[in-house]
């Protein structure tokens, strides 16, 4: 009987290892929602912000998760391993729009495509990068995910991103999907 | 001697000079197309890095994003320039992303493996950094410039190192060529000295030679003198000794004896004569110049003429009016005229004209002339004849008939008045033979008729003669003692101023030629001790009247006769009186 109750065990263990084997060519093609998040705090290196806005030396960026948090730990991580020019990026939770100040990117999300338009209305004017995606609703951020041909898009709105003090790297907007130019 | 010598040796490099220098152009030219080829690979190094440099940057945000396709669209980018061979863009763990890959030279799946692009291609692996993290790599693989592009270039350094070599080669070859060409020009110039030196020894030689040339003919015309006078005096001789012999027979008939006395003074003249033209070829007979109308001379001859040159010929004369007078001796003037004429019947032995034409002539140098010419019908002169004509003793005549002295006394006298004698002749067509005559400033004298005026030794005085030729003292001493004169005879012309110092004479008559003092020196000894006293002076020839004059005084030629002593003796009594 042991013996019996071994071998599934040395077979759970080895479909473990085959599994475990598996998983790393899987690694390799990230789910879109890993994708997206791996590119938010990234965002942080292709802008710059105002300089009253900018975090000060040695303070970091601030991301604030506004709303809905879609991404959950796989944010936490990717923040955590970002460094840019010597600033880490941490993640805050946010309800509402209250209490924005001092974020240098948003995720925005509501429950429903209002709820979205709404927080992005109540962001509108302060230096914060806004970051949408399609899949909550046709309502944008200044940087908007979407998905063509299989693979993580996102339009820029560099008209939004102006009128807020934001400048973003020209390399930023040489892989964006569109950009909406802004008024000159 | 030694610059010349050194000079080549000097120069003897230049050939290897100039390859050297040649060769250290093509060297430097090929070392500049080195440098140069090794500043561009640098250069180009350069330049991919800062390609590669630009491609990572333009693709950090695509390798940030995982976005191949943008990567992708950079490296499309970059393969506009056809020299970019291989492009590669490796993310952070090394895997190829987005590459391009010309001719086959795909880049390497795995950055850190390296691998060779092309044959020269230069290629450069830089990071892509993002917020100063090292994101990935890109790989650059640049081909260099074509090398038909790259020869072009070097072909204008290739060309100005060629051209400059070419212009030291050419110069170097001018060079050696004008080096070479002084060294002909030097031996040329050399062996000029050589020739000239050559030429002087031989100039030598032949003067040498002309010299003894010269003296034999000098010899040889000696021994013709010796035989001509020997043979003439001989004949003469002959006549005075056996005249003399005839005179001294007893009981000879006065008419004979009047006859042998005159064939003896008629040789003697002819003897004296003979001496003048010795004198006047030797161009030592003391001349006597004075003012002659030499168209009145040539009128008083014609009578002479006549007779000297028989029937045969006829003389022509014209003179003109406006030819000058000339100041010259008068005898030998005459004598020259004769002897002209003598030559001129000698040319015409069957007869013929004798023309004699007196012309003003101009000479450049000598300035108013006379032009005397004689011409002749007669049978010429072929060019040697004419050449040798004034020579002294040629002689076309036969033995015994002439002297060779004639021309030669003519030309002699002529050249001592300052003249000339142009003789032009042709075979056949009769000769013409001119003299020319320095003209006269000085006035003519009363007329030209003094014809020795007639003896008359009416004056008579106190004489000292001084002689030292014992001979002709003791005939002087006789003549003047005959003419009825007191004679001294001084034997010096010391002893004679010693006498004149001490006795009073009315005259002195003196020889010319002595040892000691001479006739001159007396003369002038006298004029300081008795101013007053006149003195004849005699002499057969003499260097110091003839170069200095006789001073005014009076000249007896010797020899001379008693007529000619008496009449000056005469006449200078006559002026002391």
């Amino acid at each position: 009987m042991t013996a019996a109750r071994a071998l599934p065990a040395a077979l759970r263990l080895l479909i473990a290892a085959a599994l475990a084997l598996a998983g790393a060519p899987a690694g390799a093609q990230p789910s879109e929602a890993a994708v997206k998040a791996a590119f938010i705090p990234k965002f942080a290196r292709y802008v710059e912000w105002p300089a009253g806005a900018a975090p000060g030396p040695r303070q970091p960026f601030q991301l604030c998760m506004i709303g809905h948090d879609p991404f959950g730990a796989v944010i936490d991580q990717a923040a955590a391993n970002e460094v840019v020019e010597g600033r880490g990026v941490v993640v805050r939770r946010l309800a509402g729009a209250e209490g924005a100040a001092g974020c240098h990117l948003a995720f925005v999300r509501g429950a429903t495509a209002a709820g979205t338009a709404r927080l992005l209305l109540a962001l509108r004017g302060q230096p914060i990068l806004t970051i949408t995606d399609s899949r909550a609703g046709p309502q944008r951020g200044i940087i908007h995910f979407t998905v063509a041909a299989g693979r993580v898009r996102f339009f820029i709105d560099q008209a939004a991103a102006a009128e807020r003090g934001l400048s973003i790297s020209s390399r930023l907007l040489a892989l964006a999907l569109g950009v909406r130019q802004r008024r000159t | 001697m030694r610059l010349p010598m050194r000079l080549p040796e000097r120069w003897s490099n230049a050939p290897t000079a100039i390859v050297a220098i040649v060769g250290l152009l093509l060297l430097a030219g090929i070392g500049i197309i080195a440098q140069n080829e090794a500043a561009y690979r640098d250069l180009q190094a350069q330049e991919t890095r800062v390609q590669a440099d630009i491609l990572a940057a333009s693709v950090t945000a695509a390798l940030d994003f995982g976005d191949a396709q943008a990567a992708q669209e950079a490296v499309d980018a970059i393969r506009v320039n056809r020299q970019v061979r291989t492009v590669g863009v490796y993310d952070g763990a090394g895997n190829l992303i987005a590459g391009y890959g010309r001719d086959g030279d795909n880049p390497p799946p795995r950055s850190n493996r390296p691998q060779a692009f092309g044959s020269n291609a230069v290629s450069s692996i830089v990071p892509v950094l993002s917020a100063g993290d090292r994101i990935g790599a890109v790989l650059l693989a640049v081909d260099p410039e074509p090398l038909s592009r790259r020869l072009t270039r070097y072909l204008v350094i290739g060309l100005l190192v060629v051209m400059a070599a070419l212009v030291i080669l050419v110069l170097g070859l001018a060079q050696n060529a004008l080096r070479r060409f002084n060294r002909e020009l030097e031996a040329r110039a050399a062996a000029l000295v050589q020739a000239n030196a050559e030429l002087k020894v031989q100039i030598g030689e032949r003067t040498k030679a002309e010299d003894q040339l010269r003296q034999a003919h000098k010899l040889q015309a000696l021994g013709q003198l010796t035989g001509g006078i020997a043979h003439d005096f001989n004949n003469l001789l002959t006549v005075i000794q056996g005249s003399a012999d005839m005179l001294r027979r007893p009981g000879l008939a006065d008419a004979k004896r009047v006859r042998f006395a005159e064939a003896i003074v008629q040789a003697s003249a002819r003897a004296a004569a003979l001496t003048g033209q010795l004198l006047a070829f030797a161009r030592r007979q003391p001349l006597q110049p004075e003012v002659i109308d030499v168209n009145h001379l040539i009128e008083g001859m014609t009578d002479l003429l006549d007779r000297t040159l028989g029937e045969r010929i006829v003389v022509r004369t014209r003179l003109a009016n406006s030819v000058c007078a000339v100041e010259a001796d008068r005898a030998q003037l005459e004598s020259a005229l004769l002897n002209i004429a003598v030559n001129a019947r000698d040319a015409m032995p069957e007869g013929g004209d004798l023309g004699i034409e007196t012309a003003p002539h101009r000479d450049p140098r000598a300035g108013a002339m006379i032009a005397i010419a004689v011409t002749d019908s007669g049978v010429g002169m072929d060019e040697e004849t004419l050449s040798r004509a004034i020579e002294p003793f040629f002689t076309t005549k036969t033995t015994g008939k002439g002297t060779g002295l004639g021309l030669s006394q003519v030309y002699g006298f002529a050249t001592q008045s300052g003249g000339d004698v142009r003789i032009a002749s042709e075979p056949g067509g009769g000769t013409t033979v001119t003299l020319l005559l320095p003209c006269s400033g000085a006035a003519m004298q009363k007329g030209e008729a003094e014809e020795a005026p007639p003896f008359a030794g009416v004056r008579t005085g106190n004489i000292l003669l001084v002689e030292d030729n014992e001979e002709v003292g003791e005939f002087a001493e006789t003549l003047l003692t005959e003419l009825g004169h007191r004679v001294t005879w001084a034997h010096s012309g010391k002893q004679a101023l010693e006498l004149a110092r001490r006795d009073s004479f009315d005259a002195v008559f003196t020889d010319v030629v002595m040892p000691g003092m001479s006739g001159l020196e007396l003369a002038d000894e006298l004029a300081r001790l008795r101013p007053g006293l006149p003195v004849i002076l005699t002499t057969g020839y003499s260097d110091e009247i003839a170069a200095a004059g006789a001073g005014g005084r009076p000249v007896i030629l010797k020899p001379y006769g008693l007529d000619t002593l008496a009449a000056a003796l005469d006449q200078a009594l006559g002026e002391k009186a």
